[in-house]
């Protein structure tokens, strides 16, 4: 298992939405373009997040795939956005599943506070690890209830599905994250105390590897859109 | 010692409603201290007084004064009072900063600035005396309520705090959690931690408590000793309100009906699970975390999908309460949504009252009771219920109990997952045991 640093994984989630998702540097940053691509799926690998790997694998191959699909089709106009949302937002999306999969939330607070950010802004931030999954457990378990209800779906009752849906949602959200911080402030979050951070985290071989990936891309398509 | 001093208290959204009315209150240090009564009657407000959060979390208007060793709670800043209490909360899944075990435990330790050496002795420590060394470093998500709430205890633990508080910690757990939830806090008890508990399943503090209170609107209406706890009854109890202080196993309990017609279940691929259910009776399903219980109730649902007969209400109300009002809920169910029908189903459930209301504006043992009437319209013979009683008081369980015995009398069959042994002695006719 690959091992980065809190701060290496936010670095590399910023150069994946610069590359893949904002595409920056356009077709010279082609041969970088593909690295990001394949990228977050070998840490993924490395994670031991195969299912996940693999399901990202299969739609980002259906989104390359569409883009050979000979043009002059009525629906190649569809076909060609579809690809190109999903060769975007796939490979982004999976980066950041890793770093959020992958980094204890001690790790990424004490990230934040080596690199001297408020924890103004670390609270939040860390907050959203534990909400995420919350959420989704939430969801779920919502999903199921309807379906046992037999809450039909169609016909004058697509709108009122929608608010079936989103209204325990939105209630059990807010209940959830009022107890996760009221029991979180029983504890002193929130203390002008410097806080402690129970975990190791510092640079290492796998780390620079990844800057000088980084600063490579970087300067490639600085490079070629200078000359 | 920790004392409320003529503490009088309403909450910002309710401001014409006191909460806590003029309450006084000693607790000497080492004392254990059991608070009961109804829901509503604002237990959790106490432990929310002597935590803090109210008022600096729950806004409200607040009189009088909360001291722990001399220093005013309502005064000091949240992370100040963080040092001198520990609470354990209901709700097992709202109640953690960090998704990792480890982490957790360390978090506590890691506001207050304690140097690392120091937090990971304590962890050792505290994982060696609640023997938990098989839940450190994992996620916390893949774990159940039991051993959530045993490292939300740990957590408390590993931060030392003189004062430890618990809202409900039972609400969740199953007979063998709650025994070990028991012992965590005589463990406590026996170090002179000062403990002061908020419960209404009595049966397995009572005889480990210094002293109880009986809340009633706000007010401490009993103030009980040591003494006056020995010789108290589960009848005298009952007529308070209070649950029994029996710990009667689940597990145990010997119930048997004729089984004269059954309800046949497919066999499960990996589980062995029972395949005749009684019809017209009401089954309790019992057995320890993990046995499969809420596992046997989905299978029931999937095996007999197609012909529509069974109906399930799961342990969580928030979660199947779509609408915005309790008729709509009801309607909602019904095959052919006729209004007059739902009427009378509310009426005959004691609900018509709500009709109007919005779902989540009630109170946790209304929202059940409106799941049950969903299930009573759905028009459905087999109703399966996954812990209906978690968390309800005295009288809400007896009220279920109530309904569950007049869908017995309409001629449906009711199967209900449950660790709540009062629950069973007072309306189920048939046991199920799952190893
Ligand atoms: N956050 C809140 N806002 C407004 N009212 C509340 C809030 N929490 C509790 N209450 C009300 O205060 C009363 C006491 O509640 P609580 O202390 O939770 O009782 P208990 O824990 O004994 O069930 C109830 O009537 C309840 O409706
Ligand atoms: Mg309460």
């Amino acid at each position: 298992m690959i091992k980065l640093d809190p701060r290496t994984k936010l670095l590399l989630l910023l150069a994946e939405a610069i590359v893949v998702l904002g595409g920056l540097g356009g077709s010279s940053a082609e041969p970088f373009k593909t690295v990001f691509m394949v990228l977050p799926f070998l840490l993924l690998f490395s994670a031991k997040k195969v299912r996940t790997a693999v399901i990202g694998g299969l739609l980002l191959g259906l989104g390359l795939a569409a883009e050979f699909i000979p043009a002059g089709h009525s629906c190649s106009i569809i076909l060609l956005m579809c690809s190109g949302i999903l060769t975007r937002f796939v490979p982004s999306i999976m980066m950041g599943n890793y770093v959020m999969s992958s980094t204890k939330v001690s790790e990424f607070t004490a990230a934040m506070e080596r690199m001297h950010v408020t924890q103004k802004i670390t609270i939040p931030m860390a907050v959203m690890f534990r909400f995420f999954p919350t959420v989704k457990e939430e969801c779920s378990a919502i999903g199921e209830a309807m379906k046992m209800r037999d809450i039909r779906f169609g016909g004058s009752k697509v709108l009122q599905m929608a608010e079936y849906r989103l209204v325990p949602m939105m209630t059990c959200s807010v209940k959830i994250g009022e107890e996760l911080s009221a029991a979180a402030l029983t504890r002193g979050l929130g203390s002008p105390v410097k806080r402690t951070n129970v975990c190791r985290i510092g640079f290492h071989a796998a780390d620079i590897v990844m800057f000088l990936l980084c600063a490579a891309a970087l300067g490639w398509i600085i490079w070629r859109s200078v000359t | 010692m920790t004392e409320l001093k003529d503490v009088s208290f309403s909450y910002a959204a309710a401001p014409e409603k006191g909460c806590i009315k003029h309450m006084d209150l000693t607790v000497p240090d080492g004392q254990f201290l059991l608070l009961t009564g109804g829901s509503g009657c604002g237990k959790s407000t106490v432990i929310r007084l002597l935590n803090g959060l109210v008022p600096h979390f729950f806004e409200g208007e607040l009189s009088g004064d909360v001291l722990i060793d001399g220093r005013s709670v309502p005064k000091m800043e949240l992370y100040e009072t963080a040092a001198m209490q520990g609470t354990v909360f209901q709700n097992p899944r709202a109640q953690f900063f960090t998704v990792d075990t480890t982490g957790e435990l360390a978090f506590g330790c890691e506001n207050q600035g304690l140097p690392e050496e120091e937090i990971l002795s304590r962890i050792d420590r505290t994982v060696e005396r609640f023997r938990i060394a098989d839940l450190m470093d994992r996620n916390i998500f893949a774990m159940s309520g039991g051993e959530k709430q045993k490292i939300a205890c740990a957590s408390v633990d590993t931060a030392q705090p003189p004062l430890i508080l618990l809202d409900e910690p039972s609400a969740n757990l199953d007979y063998a959690s709650t025994m070990q939830l028991r012992e965590i806090i005589k463990l406590w008890k026996a170090e002179g931690r000062t403990i002061i508990a908020a419960e209404h399943r009595l049966f397995y503090l009572w005889d480990i408590a210094d002293r109880a209170l009986l809340i009633r609107d706000g007010s401490i209406a009993e103030d009980w000793s040591r003494a006056d706890m020995d010789s108290m009854t589960n009848e005298k109890l009952a007529e308070y309100g209070l649950r029994s202080i029996h710990d009667t196993d689940p597990v145990t309990i010997e119930l048997s009906c004729s089984r004269s017609e059954v309800f046949s279940v497919k066999p499960h691929k990996k589980f062995t699970f029972p395949t005749e259910i009684p019809l017209h009776e009401i089954t309790a399903v019992v057995g320890r975390n993990g046995a499969g219980k809420t596992t046997f109730l989905r299978h029931m649902c999937r095996s007999a999908k197609r012909s529509r007969r069974i109906f399930m209400v799961m342990q969580d109300v928030d979660h199947q309460l779509f609408t915005d009002s309790v008729l709509e809920e009801v309607l909602i169910s019904l095959p052919d949504e006729d209004e007059e029908k739902a009427r009378e189903i509310l009426r005959s459930l004691d609900l018509e009252d709500y009709a109007d209301r919005h779902p989540m504006s009630l109170s946790g043992g209304q929202k059940q009771r409106v799941a049950i009437a969903c299930a009573a319209a759905s028009g459905r013979d087999i109703l399966l219920f996954d812990e209906p009683t978690s968390g309800l008081d005295y009288e809400h369980m007896q009220q279920t109990a109530q309904l569950f015995r007049q869908l017995r009398e309409q001629g449906r069959t009711i199967l209900v997952v449950t660790h709540d042994s009062e629950l069973i002695e007072a309306c189920c006719t048939d046991i199920i045991r799952l190893e």
